[in-house]
């Protein structure tokens, strides 16, 4: 008991909560605005933390990245510009909720699937830690091959009318996510000698070019729409509703934390694996896409699974999952820490103390949500005549922002083009971004499994998880041919 | 926007015959991934001097997806050919726009492409603004106070709120100087 | 990379205009440097392992002179922030760069780069040296270096990176090249997507960065058998460097480290040279910062302008040969 009391006595300070709700505050806010990420928000606070105490600084920075996470999600609802990969796959139903006057129970189902996957994260990180870091370790290149193998299906899913055309945006995805300098031989691709392309394209100015900038293209190619007041007054989300969303939304925690549990994979395939899967379990499937809340629940509920289960193989094997996770181990690190089975050993109060805050920093974010909701959803409410341009000004110094160049605007003004072009023409620019993101992760791990096996074949096969996960690919593409088989047929009925 | 079924503008006073949205994209795709797999690939992807195994060629993801990409769109032509989509009614706000709205647009996304560092953040968020502005007719003053208010606030915000550094604009550096 | 676009787009007037304030610019520089914030440029993205290093020495090297205000212009390497730097231009008297091996690593393999790496700037200061590991599995058969050179002889066997072009990389290729030996490049993205290959066992050694694999030795999951340095680690007593554990193989001369040095424009004012220098000494031998070096396993740069320079010839030599070697030069 006097662990506890020692526990207590390191998590018990003002700094520590002032610092989980400024770090939340600030998280949302900056992912809320276009262009700017929970990564660059947490990189940037970083300095910030040099000169605080170890707990206080690592709970800021986790703070951050739990509300940057929800913080990219406003946006997206909002106005179509995600704030984070990952809520482009919120976007989807979110947007058309807005536009239907939905905005505010948009916004609530994103707040309380975030919320209640974050919690199922963290308590999966404090007590399953040990147990999820073991299957993370046994991720070799197969292991990672056939688990991307398995997230390339759900491009069906997310192909709105046409799974043909969603293919062939997948495939352009792919084609373009190879711009730069191969990752084995070194050699130049699709890079025409442009210094820019050589470390791939960036993935800021594609994202909200596909997303956001087609709308504004959009918007002005069109005669202006007489403005309707929508969202501030919009209905909210009644209990009722979102206990008939809570299957969808646990489901979508759990696909996370293990998602979340293997570095690397990252939260984007989380959330469109978790919205893949909650649209084919619906009995209204083919309102996903055209403002389902369940869609935005299943999305954002992916997406937040992540958040607390990549801390587990950061601190307890020192590997970091994603960008984020690299600053926060960074931050470990400066302050004399090193995550790992060490840390357990050495400092194991301080662990505890971390635990408690990140378990707070939860329900911080159900208050700063709300406050949130209340003041952004203002933004529906301004007509678009005037929203739009800021939109756009906000983009621009945005792509900017990212890398400190000009080439970053014309490349985000360029996919604003393409959007426009998708759009109008029926294809989905939800294919295109798992292509981007997929494509590279698919090659890497093929090509790193070719090179450690020295060209043995049959290292695909090598294990239960290499199995498990083929059978998954085999049966989620099964699932979609036959699903597309009967569609046909009851098309060709009508 | 939502991502449904959309027709081409010039498409939509026609009836969708053979030549409609998805037989002619499926024409334009699979003639442009014929030229990227046969032209693009071999001469913009290098091959380097040793190579493993085949599956480890830099040109491999490329060229599977560019056969994707051809298969497909062939596919999605033949569909177009067969069987028509259904048309549908383009939205009414699609016809008669003002030229100038467009063009307007098109100045405001030149101005952020092309003269961003000279211009400076400011100053090209100003004048893509009141273009853009503009474009939609606004005509109440007020609103054209945003125009300075928007772009110098979040300038500022940016630069010394967020730490992020924008450009001050060439331009007015070597103007002041003289 | 925007000087490009904006050549094309600047109207003969602005050029003249620009070169009117360039001489104003000079007139009004009688006074002592610094006149202005310093700009410190890392040439990689915020939150890495550069970005960290070299926020902490500006926040000590701003105690000490003038307010340095950090950049992050990452790209192609480091090449496009380093490229910007050699072209100079208004602020570059006031404009440093944290240079890292991908300053000479950079420039061997990525084609025709625009600058020369070292005719096109002045050598500040070493600053900060990460040594590199070599680390093996503990499944892995080998303890030694001799053991795993023989091994390597008899069949082919895999080193991770966390990139190609990487010093980690690099540091495989040196020993695959010195030692005669045939292994396979795994490269991963970033050392933390790495490491599970190499703590299962997937890949068979790594040149890794010491704080990344510092953990993973004390807790008993990595072997190391060797430090890449020219001399041993206080943080891994016991460790020999690579030079003594490799003799008779032809590692006599192998030495790597991650380094971290600050370099400016080649015209940089000398006034402004010395006064860093001075500047870097004191904050080199503060308490803050000799408390710092360990967290990282690192150690404090030694070398100082032309010493500096002489190292970067040296290490540029040294990774020009190993690209071709490895046919990497493009």
């Amino acid at each position: 008991m006097e662990n506890f009391s020692e526990v207590m006595a390191l998590f018990l300070s003002v700094d520590n909560f002032l610092a989980i709700a400024a770090g939340v505050l600030v998280g949302v806010v900056v992912g809320a605005i276009p262009g700017l990420t929970a990564t660059m928000a947490v990189a940037l606070a970083l300095p910030f933390t040099f000169s605080m105490e170890p707990v206080t600084a690592i709970l800021l920075l986790v703070g951050i990245y739990k509300g940057g996470m929800y913080g990219g999600s406003i946006t997206a609802i909002l106005i179509r510009t995600p704030g984070s990969p990952a809520s482009a796959c919120t976007l989807l139903d979110g947007y058309p909720m807005a536009q239907q006057g939905n905005a505010k129970k948009a916004l609530k189902t994103a707040l309380y699937s975030s919320v209640v996957a974050d919690m199922i994260s963290n308590l999966a990180l404090i007590f399953f830690a040990s147990y999820l870091a073991k299957i993370a370790l046994n991720f070799g290149p197969p292991e990672y091959f056939w688990l991307i193998c398995f997230s390339l299906t759900i491009i069906v899913s997310v192909s709105g009318s046409s799974v043909i055309k969603g293919l062939i945006a997948a495939s352009l995805g792919i084609i373009l996510s190879t711009v730069g300098l191969d990752a084995v031989y070194g050699t130049q691709r699709l890079t025409f000698d442009n210094y820019n392309l050589m470390d791939r394209i960036s993935f800021i100015p594609l994202l909200i070019g596909l997303f956001a900038i087609p709308e504004i293209i959009d918007f002005y190619m069109t005669r202006v729409a007489p403005h309707v007041r929508t969202a501030v007054a919009g209905a909210s989300l009644s209990w009722k509703e979102f206990k008939g969303m809570l299957k969808t939304v646990v489901r979508g925690s759990f696909i996370g934390v293990i998602i979340g549990a293997i570095p690397g994979t990252g939260a984007t395939t989380a959330a469109f694996i978790s919205y893949s899967e909650a649209k084919r379990t619906s009995p209204r499937k083919d309102n996903f896409g055209k403002g389902e809340p369940e869609g935005v629940a299943a999305a954002e509920a992916g997406n937040n699974g992540v958040a607390g289960a990549t801390l587990i193989p950061l601190l307890s094997l020192g590997i970091p999952g994603d960008v984020i996770t690299a600053i926060i181990l960074g931050a470990f690190m400066i302050h004399g820490l090193t995550p790992g089975p060490v840390l357990f050993q050495e400092n194991l109060t301080l662990v505890y103390a971390l635990f408690c805050g990140i378990m707070i920093s939860s329900f911080v974010l159900v208050f700063v949500g709300n406050a949130a909701i209340r003041y952004f959803s203002i933004i529906a409410d301004i007509p678009k005549t005037i929203l739009l341009p800021i939109v756009l000004m906000f983009c621009i110094y945005g792509a900017y922002a990212v890398n400190n160049s000009t080439f970053d605007i014309g490349l985000m003004l360029a996919f604003g083009v393409l959007g426009f072009v998708f759009n109008r023409t029926g294809m989905a620019a939800a294919p295109f971004l798992i292509g981007f993101i997929l494509g590279p992760m698919f090659e890497d791990n093929l090509r790193r499994t070719m090179l450690i096996s020295k060209g043995d074949l049959s290292i695909f096969f090598r294990g239960p998880i290499t199995w498990v996960f083929v059978l998954l690919t085999v049966a989620s593409l099964a699932f979609a041919i036959r699903r597309y088989w009967v569609t046909r047929k009851e098309e060709a009925l009508a | 926007m939502e991502n449904s079924e959309q027709i081409f503008v010039e498409s939509s006073e026609s009836q969708c015959g053979r030549w409609n949205p998805n037989s002619i994209l499926g024409g334009v795709f699979s003639i442009l991934a014929l030229c990227f797999l046969y032209y693009v690939v071999p001469t913009h992807i290098e091959l380097p001097y040793h190579m493993q195994h085949p599956l480890l060629s830099p040109q491999f993801l490329p060229q599977l997806a560019g056969w994707m990409v051809l298969v497909l769109s062939l596919l999605l032509m033949i569909d177009g050919l067969l069987k028509p989509p259904k048309r549908e009614a383009a939205d009414e706000y699609r016809r008669g726009v003002p030229v100038l709205r467009q063009v307007l647009m098109l100045v405001a996304g030149i101005l952020y492409a092309v003269f961003f560092e000279q211009l400076g953040a400011i100053g090209s968020g100003v004048l893509a603004t009141a273009l853009l502005f503009l474009a939609s007719g606004l005509r109440s003053v007020w609103v054209y106070a945003l125009v300075i208010v928007f772009p110098v606030v979040v300038t500022l915000l940016f630069i010394h709120v967020l730490n992020v550094p924008l450009p001050a604009g060439t331009l007015w550096e070597s103007l002041s100087l003289i | 990379m925007i000087k490009l676009m904006k050549s094309r787009v600047k109207s003969k007037i602005m050029w003249t205009l620009a070169a009117a304030s360039l001489t104003c610019g000079g007139l009004a520089q009688a006074d002592e440097w610094p006149t202005d914030n310093i700009r410190l440029v890392v040439p990689y993205s915020a939150g890495g392992t550069t970005d960290l290093l070299t926020r902490k020495v500006a926040d000590l090297l701003q105690k000490e002179l003038t307010t340095v205000v950090v950049e992050n212009r990452p790209g192609a390497g480091s090449t496009v922030a380093t490229g910007q730097l050699a072209r100079g231009g208004r602020g570059s008297d006031h404009m440093l760069l944290m240079a890292s091996p991908g300053h000479t690593i950079g420039a061997s393999i990525y084609p025709n780069l625009r600058y020369d790496p070292v005719e096109d700037f002045t050598f500040v200061r070493n600053v900060i040296n990460i040594p590199n590991v070599m680390v093996v599995p503990v499944v892995s058969p080998y303890n030694t270096v001799a053991e795993f050179i023989e091994g390597a002889r008899e069949k082919e066997l895999s080193f991770s990176s966390s990139g190609i072009g990487s010093s980690i990389h690099m540091s495989g290729e040196l020993f695959k090249s010195m030692t005669k030996t045939n292994m396979v490049h795994v490269p991963f993205r970033g050392s933390g997507e790495a490491l599970p290959a190499l703590l299962s066992g997937d890949v068979d050694v790594s040149f890794e960065n010491m704080p990344t694999v510092y953990p993973h030795i004390k807790s008993g999951k990595l072997k190391a058998l060797a430090v890449t340095t020219a001399e041993a680690s206080e943080f891994l007593p016991g460790v020999p460097t690579i030079r003594e554990a490799g003799k008779g193989y032809g590692l006599e001369d192998f030495e790597t480290s991650a380094w971290f040095g600050l370099i400016a424009h080649k015209s940089f004012p000398e006034e402004g040279i010395d006064k860093l220098q001075a500047a870097l000494d004191k904050v080199m031998a503060s308490e803050e910062f000799k408390n710092f070096l360990p967290q990282f396993g690192a150690e404090a740069g030694r070398v100082s302008g032309d010493e500096f320079r002489q190292f970067i010839e040296s290490e540029l030599q040294k990774w020009s040969a190993v690209a071709e070697d490895a046919n990497l030069k493009r």
